[in-house]
């Protein structure tokens, strides 16, 4: 299984991943990119705070990028009231 | 072999030298393990119990979807499965970590020694009594203390249980888990952890790096841990 790496970029700087992940595909490396932000968000509302800017950058072994999943993209954010 | 767990003993209580024998006898013999293999599998008939001489074990549970979670980890001195001599099948699975040396104890030689010795069988019992106990503080943990103090408090553990076998010290210590480890100890992710690593080490607590923990303050790690290490029962008196 290749080696992914999850670099964290949000409102603190850069939290590079000096480990990585072995997954089987890009796919399962998206889904847990969902998972991280979603983990760091939810403990964010915890707090009263929430910040959607961030964002994972997934490298491979190389740390050449592949993709960014956007903390936006993480969260469906419904608002109905005025 | 077993030097750690008479040393994790003899700080609760003491051990005459007829009881060191006994527990000496307990094990028919020792094997080496590779990381990340399932040691006892939830649910499957025991006979054997496990004491953990080098490496580091995990209690676990999971998921359908593969989501797991660590309830304690086990350090060398630890007899990771003892309770499973009285339920018989364990409600978890039990794993290595790291590269681990295992003793194994038949259940028929744990039956012998505890009618032998009631002051053995009530050490046995303490000792199962505080991994309950460590079980209640990592439900705390993971319902109640924030990402950051969670990680504190899994630190100051480790230290004060690594300290009574000779392998931590007041500076730190050697921990060979990656962070999808630790995630899983704490209901979080790896990234999750990672950052929480990091604010911990701009904060000048702690540093986890190259499979070392480097205490830089422990006294603040304590605080924001709200670590209080009564829970391990570490005072030797008579049980």
């Amino acid at each position: 299984m290749p080696l992914y790496l999850f670099d964290l970029v949000n409102g603190n700087g850069l939290t590079a991943d000096t480990e990585g992940r072995d997954l089987p595909d890009d796919a399962a490396a998206r889904d847990e990119a969902l998972k991280d932000i979603r983990s760091i968000l939810s403990e964010e509302v915890l707090r009263g705070h929430l910040d959607l800017d961030g964002r994972i950058e997934v490298r491979d072994r190389a740390r050449a990028l592949l993709f960014t999943v956007a903390f936006a993209d993480a969260v469906l954010i419904e608002r109905q009231s005025a | 072999m077993i030097e750690a767990y008479l040393r994790k003993l003899r700080a609760r209580d003491s051990v005459s030298a007829g009881e060191e024998e006994a527990i000496r006898s307990l094990f028919s013999e020792e094997r080496d393990v590779p990381s990340d293999k399932t040691v006892i599998r939830a649910g499957e008939r025991l006979n054997i119990s496990l004491l953990l001489v080098e490496g580091l074990l995990c209690r676990y549970k999971d998921l359908r979807d593969g989501s797991r979670q660590i309830s304690e980890l086990h350090v060398p001195g630890d007899f990771a499965d003892l309770h499973g001599f009285t339920l018989k099948r364990l409600d978890h699975s039990v794993m290595t970590l790291t590269r681990c040396r295992i003793a194994v104890a038949p259940h028929d030689r744990i039956q012998a020694v505890t009618t032998e010795h009631p002051h053995l069988a009530r050490l046995f019992w303490l000792t199962t009594n505080i991994d309950a106990a460590i079980h209640r503080e990592w439900v705390l943990s993971l319902g109640r203390r924030s990402a950051i103090s969670r990680m504190a408090h899994l630190f100051c553990e480790l230290r004060e249980r690594l300290a009574v076998v000779g392998l931590a010290d007041e500076s730190g210590f050697a921990l060979a888990l990656t962070q999808t480890d630790l995630a899983e100890c704490m209901g979080l992710t790896a990234v999750h952890v990672n950052r929480t690593l990091r604010e911990l080490r701009e904060r000048g607590l702690v540093e986890f790096r190259s499979r070392r923990v480097t205490i830089l303050d422990l006294a603040g790690l304590r605080r924001i841990a709200e670590f209080d290490p009564g829970y391990l029962n570490l005072e030797p008196e008579p049980r």
